[in-house]
């Protein structure tokens, strides 16, 4: 009997999963009116006296406002003594800066887990006041008319400094999130830098060992092995090249086009390969960079270095990656500039891990090619019908003036609600000639323009902290001349980051590789799910060679004839 | 008179059940709609277009949804197999066993894991299997090289169903060792009088009177069929496994919760319920037929 019962749960739990949206939806939709009547009266009662100066920027609420938002969490973070994802150092900066109270409704862990629950919350037609978004996410709320028109609040409440960096991007950030004439997104406006993959080692496995850091492909086989023969985890652990975990990317793609840390995008681009890229072919017609002859020869490479034990065997299927880099196990990773920018602990444990960075392998030309990111990436999304949509324009603004003084040791300004990074495109690059300068004796921080100081919006702070954290000799990157202890320890993380992973991009000359297309297509809301799901399948399957490198000729034929030339067509349609 | 008045009290304990089934079952069931739909969220059920069958038929050329129904009908059939086989020779071994005392023991730690959830217990076996655990460990001391268990499509199914047995079994285990007590043990004696030796007991007194529990098990476990166990697989699989390792529930999960495919999600869900109720009725009439299993 008890058999019985569960079975026919079981059988009406898949009705329920896809169901119970629906029912829920109808369920939450009257909630919701409901509690739009409540705020309404509410802002009556406020209505006069809600701020006391218009449309500044920086205008604290004479009444407070509430703003319910969802968030994601890092599973590890662990937060200070009196502090939690829901309170803590930003939403107490808010409360006190701006009045607005900062109520956290539901949280998940970055990642899938978080890209679950707001998809949750769309299709139930129940969003929290505002939330961060991915694109599809947002095309999908569009879609469902779910969005407040932020248009006004943007242009009555942003500070000139966001302007700017809204600007600076010749208008790209507004009308990636215009739809119909209605900006119905606040975006992030995004650091070229984070967009570009480096290769991480282990200096000091190198100089143990008498190395030099790869240049090539055939080196970086070599140095790998080297790794592996002489044990350098000891104890057997040595893994030469971390890899993507469950949560990962073998390399970063249109719709996710940054931040891809441990994926292997610098080994496909050493092949002039863009796979997760919509690019011009040499015949100037548009392709998918996944498809293409390149892209088989670097599986074909990294079929080879996974063979060889030289990467780690348990990608696509470990749990974190970052665990066991973080554990000294791995000598070499590729991921952005910021990589390293919470190791803090790291360095304190054993101050001997060197970690530098490199613009490498080339190619066989001897070039470095690096394909970048979109401008915009992740959005804030107030729900239709929130009274006070000008809230998180004024929490965005906040953030860019203060973010200096913010002890982010304490607790990573990631933690700051509602946070989608806007800065300058080239912050990273001009602050690295910023803080060499500085170094260098040739420049101090009176020499830089009032400007400058705002729209680089860490400069200040960089600045002041650069010759306490980083010893002499000043163009020795290696871990020894770095001081990351007391005081020094809080802006140790940023600045090792900014001169040791920025700084090769400002000293290389590389070839930049744009995708032509950051967005989904309409036709690709139904079709790219399948399309991508092969395509991960193959190309994990042909690296950890459970088939063989020739499987990817069957791959790009299946590709196309479920979609995949349908989709094509659409993209060269929508560039041209 | 007082046989009525005492039904009734039971048909008042069966409202909470009813309202929850009402609730959480009946009622999302009108939810069936979004798999004729274009469906909208903002729109709802009663606002999104009917666009007929175009989802059935964009199903039906993917060829995903082939893949899945067949690893789905796969993993359950091992199932199926595993847990009434295992339990079965188990029960009779602990029956047979000479030193009684060790019976009860035995079958508490054998049904332990039953009650560990599987997110605890799947990650246990991620570990056990994993390319650093114990399993490969042991198998390095006989000079296999380590096998990245998780990662092999061709193993997947199987460990998904051993795994599932070795959970199960000590539970399963019980419902036969019920059936045993109810052989009459005079039975036993009368055979062992006549000279028969524990293995001939075995054959032609154990197992007989077990058999109608044995019939009705296999075939009420047919309705099953469907059901590969979503909370495990989804917790142990991986991309490189989806080619034998995706089923139906975890592929409308992914494409209904993490891509936002509502209606294509709401009609391979359909499907898989229609394909189940066939089942349970047929499994229906089979135990009533084979095993006089009555339930109305």
């Amino acid at each position: 009997m008890k058999k019985k019962i569960i079975a026919i749960m079981l059988v009406l739990l898949l009705i329920c999963l896809t169901a119970c949206n629906t029912g829920s939806g109808n369920g939450v939709s009257s909630n919701a009116s409901a509690s739009d009547n409540n705020s309404g009266t509410d802002s009556q009662e406020e209505g006069g006296n809600a701020t006391a100066e218009d449309n500044d920027p920086f205008g604290k609420y004479e009444n407070p406002v509430v703003l319910k938002i969802g968030r994601s969490i890092d599973p590890l973070q662990v937060y200070p003594e009196g502090q939690s994802p829901e309170s803590n150092q930003y939403t107490d900066y808010i409360k006190e800066q701006l009045n607005i109270e900062i109520e956290v409704i539901w949280s998940a862990a970055a990642g899938n887990d978080y890209k679950q629950k707001v998809n949750l919350a769309i299709a139930s037609n129940d969003l929290p006041d505002a939330m961060v978004v991915e694109n599809a996410q947002m095309r999908n709320a569009v879609k469902a008319d779910q969005l407040e028109d932020l248009t006004k609040a943007f242009d009555d409440y942003v500070s000139p400094v966001v302007k700017s960096f809204f600007d600076a991007t010749d208008n790209q950030a507004v009308s990636d999130v215009t739809f119909d004439g209605k900006m119905v997104a606040y975006p992030n406006t995004s650091v070229a830098a984070s967009g570009i993959h480096n290769m991480w080692i282990r200096q000091d496995w190198l100089d143990e060992l008498g190395l030099e850091a790869p240049k090539t492909m055939e080196e970086l086989k070599e140095v790998a092995q080297a790794f592996l023969d002489n044990d350098m985890a000891g104890g057997g652990n040595t893994i030469p090249i971390a890899g993507p975990d469950t949560n990962g990317k073998l390399y970063a793609n249109f719709l996710a086009s940054g931040n891809n840390t441990y994926g292997f995008d610098p080994i496909f681009s050493a092949f002039q390969s863009y796979p997760g890229y919509w690019i011009h072919n040499e015949n100037g017609e548009v392709v998918y960079g996944s498809i293409t002859s390149e892209t088989k020869d670097a599986l074909a490479a990294l079929a080879d270095l996974y063979a060889s034990g030289l990467i780690d065997k348990e990608i696509g299927i470990r749990e974190r990656t970052e665990e066991i880099v973080k554990a000294g196990k791995t000598g070499m990773f590729f991921g952005p500039w910021h990589a390293v920018y919470s190791w803090l602990d790291v360095v304190q444990a054993d101050p001997t891990v060197n970690w530098q960075s490199y613009l490498l392998p080339l190619d066989s030309d001897g070039e470095v090619n690096l394909h970048m990111n979109a401008v915009t990436f992740s959005y804030c999304v107030v729900r239709k019908g929130y009274e006070h949509p000008e809230a998180v324009i004024k929490m965005a603004n906040l953030l860019v003036r203060d973010e200096q003084t913010f002890d982010v040791s304490v607790l990573p300004v990631a933690d700051y609600p509602l946070r989608v990074n806007n800065a300058v495109r080239d912050e990273c690059e001009f602050t690295v000639s910023a803080l060499r300068d500085v170094l260098n004796g040739d420049k101090t921080l009176d020499d830089f323009t009032d400007l400058e100081k705002q729209v680089y919006k860490l400069l200040v702070s960089d600045i002041n902290a650069v010759k306490g954290v980083k010893t002499e000799p000043y163009d020795d990157m290696n871990i020894a001349n770095w001081n990351f202890d007391g005081d020094n320890s809080t802006a140790w993380g940023r600045t090792y980051a900014l001169l040791v992973g920025c700084g090769p991009i400002v000293d290389t000359e590389y070839n930049e590789v744009y995708s032509l297309l950051y967005a989904q297509t309409p036709l690709m809301e139904s079709r790219w799910v399948n399309l991508k799901k092969l395509e991960d399948e193959t190309f994990l399957k042909i690296i950890m060679g459970i088939e063989p490198v020739d499987s990817f000729d069957a791959f790009v034929d299946e590709w196309l004839d479920i979609g995949g030339a349908d989709v094509t067509a659409e993209v060269a349609d929508t560039v041209s | 008179m007082r046989n009525k008045r005492f039904t009734r009290q039971y048909y008042l304990l069966l409202i909470p059940g009813f309202l929850w089934l009402l609730l959480f079952s009946i009622i999302p069931m009108f939810g069936i709609v979004m798999a004729f739909q274009d469906f909208n969220p903002g729109k709802g059920i009663f606002g999104s277009p009917f666009i007929g069958l175009d989802n059935f038929r964009y199903m039906l050329k993917l060829k995903d949804v082939k893949s899945i129904f067949f690893n789905t009908v796969f993993i359950s059939m091992l199932k199926i197999v595993g847990n009434l086989a295992v339990p079965m020779i188990f029960a009779l071994l602990l029956n047979e066993l000479r030193y009684k005392k060790l019976a009860k023991p035995i079958q508490t730690i054998v049904y332990l894991p039953h009650f560990i959830s599987w997110v605890v217990f799947a990650s246990i076996l991620l570990n056990i299997f994993g390319y650093n655990g114990p399993i490969n460990t042991i198998l390095s001391m006989f000079g296999v090289d380590p096998v990245l268990f998780w990662g092999r499509p061709n193993l997947f199914p199987y460990l998904v169903a051993g795994t599932d047995v070795w959970k199960e079994f000590g539970y399963n285990t019980i419902i036969y060792l019920a059936a045993l007590t109810g052989i009459d043990p005079g039975l036993h004696e009368a055979a062992a009088l006549d000279g028969a030796g524990r293995f001939r007991r075995l054959l032609h007194i154990t197992l007989p009177g077990i058999k109608t529990t044995v019939i009705l098990l296999v075939v009420l476990s047919l309705r099953n069929v469907l059901n590969a166990g979503f909370d495990q697989i989804f917790i142990l699989y991986n991309p490189l496994v989806y080619s034998t390792g995706d089923i139906i529930d975890t592929w409308v999960y992914r494409m209904g919760i993490l891509n936002m495919q509502y209606s294509l999600s709401t009609a391979v869900g359909l499907l898989k319920s229609v394909v189940s109720l066939i089942l349970i009725s047929t499994s229906y009439f089979l135990a009533k037929k084979f095993a006089g299993y009555n339930l109305f």
